[in-house]
């Protein structure tokens, strides 16, 4: 039994994201044989960082909370800011400042990682690109490990994070795709890592015909799931799927978006928004489709594609996405497609071969994402760390 | 084909005073210069503690290696002792640390924005010292390619959280001693980073007579030898009084003879001869003729005049209590330490009376020298640390 640090910007149940998500998992399986407590701030928002929970340590599922304040949230002016280092004539001081400027500005964080972080044998980060990781690790370098959750994005190269790369004792990678692009661009293969993934609960009961009448729903359907925006890639998303549907080929079929709306969806019959929908109709919506999409550029773990697989749904990602197509090309889960004229034909594919590529993907999902698995390969993360 | 290129980022370069890392990295520059595109960057600074702006900044060309030197816009503050304090209390914050690193000085922003562009340009970064802003803030920025001399001793500083980063993230360490790697290692479980034992080479005149020495200066009878600044936090104060008991209490004559710029009061006596900086010819002739080199300071991480004593066949008395000077003497069978003012008596005793014993521990230094710190083995210890930087970044 060890004790165990978990750092992360954000943590509790209003928070919604995927590495905080991750580290809510995390902690909760490393709880089950540590003493886990969890550092972080009092902020729910990932944009604004305003303070929404009390600073101070709490008790949330049996874990301690240790929350402080955030001294400075996110400058209303980060975006231009970021424009001018990212793309324009900047100096190193800027570097610094921009990672600043984005929040969570949380000195005192920080200050108890100082005082406190040798009390722990393993002390966990989560998110590189936030304060509270890059300026974290190097105070506790001989017992960090980095669950980096790094895609491919500019900020990657900023002077922050040169040495933050080179310091921890090992690090978490939630897929191939991010080792090997931490890898070359770091030149750190020689820190010990290991590749998490994620566990999941089994789906539990569903009922696809409730789900189907409650939306009115019928014949074969493609769905989306997540928020729906461009940054996810949606727009594109509506684009390819209208030009699918205008070739003589094309089967009937109705593309369904679960999610929260954050761009104009065209006005069309086989195009239907449901707007966020409830956890418990998850599963059912994901079994009910024919195909799962998932058209995002970027993604630290398709999460998604995993709960498809659970119900043995195929899926279809980009073939430039190198995160969710190497879970494809691992799994066999489904396909991918290179752009709006590929679109078509390849979700064809992936339906006709249903219950060839969702049995696969079921099969992958549940070996790899056991909760035995997955412990396993968070022993060993702990294992590479603990100082 | 050519050569690789090295930039040297060091607080001063050039014509200064004094020994420790600044002599250390002109000294390697120049040896590498046969293999590297080497560059040093650098500050206006000469002087280490007020760090003003002596030098002009720009470019320029030193012993034909060019040279940058950035503005020092901080040199150390008026509350630097202050600063000191505040870091090295128990309850420190890291804003603490960090002003008491700027409060140090060299503040030089434009080095850094150097080391951040043409870092990346270059095949490798020697960083020297551990201690002051261009390395505490330049290393980070290019850990890949970072190779860190340290010329670290065990003192306060090296136990802020501000240096960990310093020794874990660059790609590679050479330290000067064993006894400096086994206390880094202590304090940032960093041995995941490669390392070598590197230090430097040691060049001893063949032209050395004792006998010019002792004309010059009329000295005559036995005598030791101090070489280095004289100042109380080099323990001189300690050997002063070890000293003059000793003489004191009619032991056998000898005379201490002190050389190099005097910071503190010196017992005005005829048996303590203080001659001040001195030429190197000065220096050799004088080690050749000493019973023992006097090292008496607890915090070095390499004591080159112990080399150079060695190098010239003398033996080494130093404070048992200095982890390096005494583990470097005791490994190499070089000479002897003391733990109290009688026992420097009787080790001064014994090598007067004994010089065959005194002339043998010489000997062992002089062999442990050729063996460990010769510049051909420097050379090419850097030449393998160096290689394996490339080849992790080809």
């Amino acid at each position: 039994m060890s004790d165990i640090l978990i750092v992360v910007q954000r943590f509790g149940d209003e928070v919604v994201g995927g590495s905080e998500g991750h580290a809510r998992v995390v902690a909760a399986r490393l709880a089950r044989s540590h003493n886990v407590a969890i550092a972080t701030t009092t902020a729910a928002d990932y944009w604004t960082w305003a303070p929404f929970y009390p600073s101070g340590t709490s008790d949330l599922d049996g874990l301690r909370v240790h929350r402080f304040p955030v001294a400075e949230g996110r400058d209303p002016e980060f975006k231009a800011f970021e424009s001018k280092v990212l793309s324009g004539e900047h100096t190193l001081a800027d570097e610094d400042e921009w990672l600043r400027r984005q929040g969570p500005h949380c000195p005192e964080l920080l200050d108890f990682l100082h005082w406190q972080g040798n009390d722990y044998d393993a002390v966990l980060f989560y998110t590189y690109i936030y304060e509270p990781t890059a300026r974290g690790v190097p105070i506790v370098p001989e017992r960090a490990a980095l669950i980096s959750t790094a895609h491919d994005e500019a900020p990657l190269r900023l002077a922050p994070y040169r040495a933050l790369f080179q310091l921890p004792r090992a690090f978490g990678f939630l897929t191939p795709e991010e080792r090997e692009l931490v890898h070359r661009t770091f030149r750190n293969e020689h820190i010990p890592h290991e590749t998490l993934g994620l566990g999941l609960d089994p789906p539990g009961a569903y009922d696809v015909a409730a789900f189907r009448s409650a939306h009115e729903l019928v014949g074969p359907l493609v769905v989306y799931l997540g928020q729906v925006s461009e940054g996810k890639g949606c727009d594109e998303l509506l684009a390819a799927w209208a030009a699918s549907r205008d070739r003589p080929s094309a089967r009937p079929a109705t593309l369904v978006l679960a999610g929260t709306l954050r761009i104009e969806v065209p006005d069309r019959r086989d195009v239907i928004a449901l707007g966020r929908i409830p956890d418990a109709e998850k599963y059912a919506a994901l079994a009910a489709a024919d195909a799962l999409v998932l058209p995002s550029r970027f993604e630290s773990l398709g999460i998604v594609l995993l709960e498809a697989w659970q119900v043995g749904t195929p899926v279809l990602v980009r073939a430039d996405n190198p995160v969710t197509a190497g879970q494809v090309a691992r799994s066999g889960g489904g396909l991918t497609y290179r752009d709006a004229d590929g679109f078509g034909d390849a979700l064809d594919r992936v339906i006709a071969a249903r219950d060839a590529h969702g049995a696969a993907g079921r099969a992958w999902v549940e070996r790899e994402s056991s909760w035995d698995a997955f412990d396993a390969r968070l022993a060993q993360l702990v294992a590479l760390t603990a100082a | 084909m050519t050569n690789p290129s090295l930039m040297v980022v060091v607080q001063r370069y050039g014509d200064i005073a004094g020994g420790g890392a600044e002599p250390h990295a002109r000294a390697v520059a120049q040896r590498l210069r046969p293999y590297f595109d080497v560059e040093v960057a650098t500050t206006t600074a000469r002087d280490y503690w007020t760090w003003a702006n002596e030098f002009t900044a720009g470019q320029t060309v030193v012993d034909g290696i060019p040279v940058h030197r950035f503005a020092v816009e901080r040199g150390r503050s008026r509350d630097f002792r202050l600063r000191e304090r505040r870091a090295f209390s128990a309850t420190h914050t890291l804003a603490d640390e960090r002003a008491f690193v700027e409060a140090q000085g060299p503040v030089a922003p434009d080095l850094l924005e150097h080391v951040h562009r043409r870092g990346r340009q270059v095949d490798h970064v020697l960083f020297f010292t551990y201690i002051y802003y261009p390395t505490v803030l330049g290393l980070p920025l290019a850990p890949e390619r970072a190779v860190l001399v340290p010329t670290a001793h065990d003192e306060p500083a090296i136990r802020l959280a501000i240096y960990k980063p310093v020794f874990c993230a660059p790609r590679a360490i050479a330290f000067s001693t064993v006894e400096e790697r086994a206390m880094v290692h202590r304090l940032f479980q960093n041995e995941r980073v490669p390392n070598e034992i590197v230090g430097v080479g040691v060049d001893v005149p063949a032209d050395r007579s004792a006998e010019r020495f002792r004309q010059r200066y009329a000295i005559e009878g036995p005598y030791f030898l101090y070489v280095g600044r004289i100042v109380e936090s080099k323990q001189c104060g300690q050997l002063f009084d070890a000293f003059a008991r000793w003489q004191d209490s009619r032991g056998r004559r000898a005379t201490l003879v002190l050389m190099g710029h005097r910071e503190m009061p010196v017992p005005e006596r005829a048996d303590i001869r203080l001659l001040g900086r001195t030429s190197d010819e000065d220096k050799f002739d004088a080690l050749a003729g000493c019973v023992a080199l006097v090292q008496p300071s607890l915090l070095e991480s390499l004591s080159i005049i112990a080399l150079e004593a060695w190098g010239c066949g003398r033996p080494v008395i130093c404070d048992a209590r200095s982890p390096v000077v005494w583990g470097m003497t005791h490994r190499a069978g070089a000479g002897l330490a003391y733990r109290s003012a009688a026992e420097f008596a009787e080790i001064g005793e014994m090598l007067i009376a004994r010089p065959q014993l005194a002339s043998r521990l010489g000997a062992a230094g002089q062999s442990f020298v050729e063996r460990t710190y010769t510049w051909s083995r420097v050379v090419e210890t850097y030449l393998d640390l160096f290689a394996e930087v490339r080849a992790r970044n080809a």
